[in-house]
């Protein structure tokens, strides 16, 4: 424990260099201005960083880069509360209780309760960040082929799951990943696979030009459907936190934290699922249940701090076990990767100074959405107000910049339009966009360790099942899909009902 | 997180897709070279993990096909109309960033240009309307030139000047 405070300190030691503090306010308050955006998401604004940030030192790289994620999740509330209109998916929560407020005269005083609750989530979230990296890690160590190959399966399945609202559509959608991962020369034998001769398909997709297509340019695309709602915003009232909504709350922010940073721990979930989550146990829970969408502070608290929780969440299976949270782990993944820096289970082993580092970036991330949340409030008011037909096609161009500049080369251009048409159509129809990054994500590890697999077992399928880890993660695969059978789904329901009332029998009545 | 659910013939319609390409996929799968000739062994040929996704992704397209008809997809079989006049924005938004991607990125033109060109002709196309119902056009058209060079010329500082990325 105190081994890591005391990597903590150093960490953030190295980091407090005017250069390092300058970067990170000015991460932050770019992720602010894409979060605050809507149509701009976290993914997008961490892809396209990505690309600018490419000639830097990798931590000073990675810091724009975490800043800049945590920037927008919390970004993204602005635009909830005063227009009702989610900046990013993950605060779609917010604009229940957030915009309800606004409505009320209240806007400063939700946007105080959403930069208390991001605060505070975040820091939840650095905390287990700092503490399960470690355990998580040696855990990882026990992996062998059998157990990666249920893992990226788990992944793809639970993110199909819990991403849509459509289980079928978010798995085919992850299968689609895993295939387009296929595509190019596999890593055992570097032989060409579905290229059609097309010598640029030989290195197969890359990550950064698919998510800014599928993130990006589908956006615009989206955006520009319709056509855009004037921004009308009302006065507002102090931005300044008050204790008191903390004080007041503080249950309702530790269960958000820790629900938020649960759900970031599983691959491929993200930030939208844990403020959802965590705005439903909070009603759940609370003694003000009829307040929930008519404005309450309680409401909005759970939401902000779940979605802001989920950021250091998702970070600790990018560094633990190289499987991304979500869809912005996933980019910062393939970042980490560009930079030189090769997360996965021998983290802890070969560089355990760099999960410190991680969490003093997230640190600097809330200092930075902490002095912008009670200081930039009408600056941000203004840019809310841009019309979108000016910002989409800059977005566009920098989805041309950000796809290009990583290899230099058109080929990335045009993987980055086709995801952009392939992502919008498929949006329109339901299909989630997270599954399928994963699947792309994921395919590698897939491929490797299945062919790997049957070679250490010589084509037996057993160790596959009956290794105690293998068998865990089958045996949650097997059950998220069962659970999607109606009759299945009914039966757990009810044998979970009567095992409830076995042990709710022998509590005296009260 | 779009909540609008389609139409069950759409998901039919998808469904017969995804089946056509994950039949596709496991006879791109079956017909690859298994690399005898290296002594691979059978479990590691390349078109093994291929061909199973392709499996899979057919056994979901059954099952979305299958349900789709469940809930009536063949009984309100009928195509959506595709209009200009409903469409116009999508079709002009995607004419307008595939014309500045795929023709002016790399013809010659500098990026800065092309990309001042494509934001200055995108304002003021999806503002013509509002432009014209308030008789400022010219000065609409001067205002969207006026923002694609500035844009323009701000990506090309950030980017190539501070950043030192290589742009198209």
């Amino acid at each position: 424990m105190f081994d890591g405070l005391a990597l903590f300190g150093h960490s953030l030691g190295n980091f407090l260099t005017p250069t390092s503090v300058g970067y990170a306010l000015l991460a932050s308050l770019v992720g602010m201005v894409i979060g605050a955006l809507p149509g701009l998401t976290a993914t997008m604004g961490v892809a396209l960083m990505t690309t600018l940030t490419i000639t830097l030192q990798p931590n000073q790289a990675l810091l724009i880069l975490i800043c800049t994620y945590v920037g927008a999740i919390y970004g993204g509330s602005r635009s909830a509360i005063l227009l009702n209109i989610p900046g990013t998916p993950a605060s779609a929560a917010s604009c229940l209780d957030g915009h309800a407020l606004a409505r009320q005269g209240l806007a400063g005083r939700a946007m105080g309760i959403a930069t208390s609750g991001s605060v505070l989530g975040t820091w939840i979230g650095m905390f287990f960040l700092a503490l399960f990296t470690p355990i998580l890690g040696e855990m990882a160590l026990k992996f062998g082929a059998y157990e990666f190959f249920w893992l990226a399966v788990f992944g793809v399945v639970i993110s199909g799951n819990l991403t849509g609202n459509d289980p079928l559509k978010g798995w085919i959608a992850g299968f689609i990943g895993l295939f387009i991962a296929a595509i190019g020369q596999e890593g055992m034998y570097a032989h060409d696979r579905f290229t059609f001769g097309i010598h640029d398909l030989s290195g197969g997709i890359a990550l950064i030009p698919a998510l800014v297509g599928a993130f990006g340019f589908a956006e615009v695309l989206t955006v520009m459907k319709d056509r855009p709602r004037k921004a009308i915003i009302n006065s507002f009232d102090s931005v300044i936190p008050r204790l008191s909504d903390i004080f007041q709350y503080w249950r309702t922010i530790i269960r958000s934290g820790l629900i938020g940073t649960g759900i970031g721990i599983v691959p491929g979930v993200g930030e939208d699922v844990a403020a959802w989550s965590s705005y439903a146990a909070a009603r759940r829970a609370s003694k003000e249940k009829e307040k929930f969408g008519k404005g309450s502070v309680e409401g909005l608290m759970a939401a902000e701090t779940g979605d802001n929780a989920c950021v250091p969440g998702a970070v600790i299976p990018v560094l633990t076990l190289a499987v991304p949270g979500s869809a912005p782990a996933a980019v910062l993944l393939a970042a980490m990767m560009i930079h030189g820096v090769q997360p996965g289970p021998l983290i802890m082993v070969q560089s355990p100074q760099f999960v410190y580092d991680v969490v003093a970036m997230m640190f600097l991330a809330t200092i930075g959405i902490l002095v912008y949340g009670l200081t930039l409030t009408h600056l941000l008011t203004k840019i809310l107000q841009v019309p979108q037909t000016l910002v989409m096609p800059v977005i566009f161009v920098l989805c041309v910049v950000g796809s290009f500049a990583i290899a230099s080369r058109m080929f990335d251009v045009y993987v980055m339009l086709a995801f952009g048409i392939i992502g919008f159509m498929l949006r329109q129809f339901n299909y989630p966009m997270a599954p399928l990054v994963l699947g792309i994500v994921l395919g590698d590890l897939l491929d490797k360790n299945l062919r790997r697999g049957l070679v250490l077992s010589d084509g037996d399928l057993t160790p596959f099942f009956v290794r105690p880890i293998s068998f865990i993660l089958f045996a949650l695969v097997a059950g998220t899909i069962l659970l999607n059978i109606p009759s299945v789904h009914h039966a757990a329901v009810r044998a979970w009902v009567r095992v409830a009332a076995l042990f709710s029998r022998g509590k005296p009545a009260v | 997180m779009d909540t609008e659910k389609p139409s069950p013939f759409a998901d039919f319609l998808f469904g017969l897709f995804w089946l056509v390409l994950a039949v596709a996929i496991m006879i791109g799968s079956w017909t690859m070279d298994r690399l005898e000739h290296l002594k691979v062994s059978l479990y590691t040929a390349p078109g093994v993990v291929p061909g199973l996704l392709g499996l899979a992704l057919a056994i979901m397209a059954v099952l979305m096909i299958l349900r789709s008809i469940r809930a009536g997809a063949l009984q309100n079989a009928r195509l959506p109309e595709l209009g200009l006049q409903s469409h116009w924005r999508i079709l002009t938004a995607l004419a307008l960033c595939l014309s500045f991607a795929v023709v002016a990125v790399g013809s010659g033109l500098p990026f800065w240009a092309a990309a001042a060109a494509f934001i200055a002709v995108f304002v003021f196309v999806f503002r013509f309307e509002e432009l014209r119902d308030q008789g400022r056009l010219l000065r609409g058209g001067v205002l969207a030139a006026a923002f694609g060079l500035l844009s323009g010329a701000a990506i090309h500082y950030v980017f190539q000047e501070l950043f030192l990325v290589r742009l198209p």
